[in-house]
């Protein structure tokens, strides 16, 4: 059975970026997505990152900060864990 | 493009600047005390938000009012300006600022208050200033971010090289709004860090700063020259440079050219984000291996007050290890060198230098 944060990830990024034609199953954990098949660019990464922000009520710092979360989706789904955990146990 | 060495020589005749230092003077005595201008201040103003690294004009804040408050410290640059005929046939005026009023149309869509309007498109700013300085109807705008300065010292040299003026003056200002600061942290390269110029580390920030200033050009020899400019755009990436720096060595290649023969120190740009810093500290340091390469903001006022006081300021708000090998943290004597090479680049992948001379 899947990770259902990742799932959310996939579905979140096909909603924000408008990817049509593209489903949750199309994207792999693993893979950049950057750089990748997606072609997305450094516009998309903002509108990602905003939603991010929004969606899981976190804060990303710097643009390299928000780089490596975006390497993949497995990158993002451990930032997200490793930084709701922490403002957790900062609140 | 550039202007090439053989083109008949351009002088500058006048210069001054508003910083978060201080008049072009204060400015330079600041860099040299190693005073940085910016301080952490809410992102949105009034409104709030991250701290961030900015730099205001002294008494400056970024509530949006109309007029808008930035235009009483153009005011008081404007008086300096050496009287001319302005914007009379032969006396153009070129108007460079990467955001104008963005700020006054931000304003105006939140509040739908029409006050806002007049200062709040590039030809609508201009023109109150067109009309506040009394200057005539030959005045040209120029925008691209980090490099407007520069396209305006460019148009100016290469109007007056070809004949088509007598004397020139551009006149640049950018004021900071939450409109673009708020985009710059959008983008999380405007961030809670304070900026370190070409810093070897992991995580970088821009700082954002008010800034205004006016050069006065003419055809002939003086105490300063512009003697050559070169522009280039990369048409790689909107956002991202050639990551072998090529943009910057295509840039700067035929400014040194024309360099050649003389001492050169290196007022790059440095400013920028992480990578672009890396990019042109790098390239730079290929290129010029024995010119030091300094940064610090705005291009012109100050560097001239660092030659004539025969001191260069070190590289503001970093203290290494740093990318490259010829970027110089301290400040350092200037008397040796006959020459200074203006660098910078900006959002789209645009490079501009020019080569200042002194002899």
């Amino acid at each position: 059975m899947g990770d259902p944060l990742k799932l959310r990830l996939k579905e979140l990024i096909i909603r924000t970026l408008k990817l049509e034609g593209v489903q949750a199953g199309d994207l792999r954990d693993d893979a950049p997505l950057f750089g990748s098949g997606l072609d997305l660019d450094s516009i998309d990464a903002l509108e990602l990152v905003v939603s991010l922000e929004k969606e899981y009520g976190i804060k990303i710092a710097s643009s390299e900060e928000s780089r490596q979360a975006l390497a993949s989706i497995d990158h993002l789904a451990e930032f997200i864990r490793t930084r709701a955990a922490k403002e957790r146990v900062g609140s | 493009m550039s202007l090439s060495p053989e083109n008949p020589p351009v002088a500058i005749d006048a210069a001054d600047c508003r910083t978060g230092l201080g008049d072009a003077a204060a400015t330079w005595r600041g860099l040299l005390a190693d005073r940085c201008a910016l301080t952490l201040l809410p992102v949105l103003g009034p409104d709030g938000g991250d701290a961030v690294p900015l730099a205001l004009l002294a008494g400056r804040t970024m509530a949006e009012t109309a007029p808008p408050n930035w235009l009483a410290h153009l005011d008081s640059l404007a008086a300096a300006i050496p009287s001319e005929p302005w914007g009379m046939p032969g006396f153009p005026v070129y108007v460079t600022s990467s955001n104008f009023g963005v700020g006054s149309l931000y304003a105006f869509h939140r509040s739908q208050d029409v006050s806002h309007l007049p200062h709040a498109t590039p030809a609508a700013a201009v023109e109150v200033l067109r009309r506040r300085f009394g200057w005539g109807e030959n005045v040209t705008i120029f925008s691209h971010a980090c490099v407007s300065a520069h396209l305006g010292l460019i148009a100016a040299a290469r109007a007056l090289a070809h004949g088509t003026a007598e004397r020139a003056l551009v006149f640049s200002f950018d004021f900071i709004s939450p409109f673009v600061a708020g985009g710059f942290h959008a983008l999380k390269i405007l961030n809670g860090g304070m900026p370190a110029p070409y810093a070897d580390r992991p995580v970088g920030s821009i700082g954002l700063g008010d800034g205004a200033a006016f050069a006065v050009l003419r055809r002939g020899r003086g105490e300063f020259g512009l003697a050559a400019h070169s522009l280039h755009n990369e048409m790689q990436h909107f956002t991202a440079n050639d990551p072998a720096g090529a943009g910057f060595a295509a840039c700067l290649t035929p400014v040194l050219a024309a360099a050649a023969g003389r001492r050169v120190w290196i007022k790059g740009h440095g400013t920028g984000t992480l990578d672009s810093g890396r990019l042109e500290a790098e390239a730079f340091g290929r290129l010029q291996p024995k010119s030091p390469l300094v940064s610090w903001k705005g291009s012109l006022g100050h560097t001239l007050e660092a030659v004539r006081g025969g001191q260069t300021p070190g590289t503001t708000g970093s203290s290494g290890p740093c990318f490259g090998a010829t970027v110089a943290i301290p400040a350092f004597a200037n008397g040796a060198y006959d020459g200074v090479v203006l660098a910078s680049n900006a959002f789209g992948g645009a490079h501009a230098a020019c080569l200042l001379t002194h002899d």
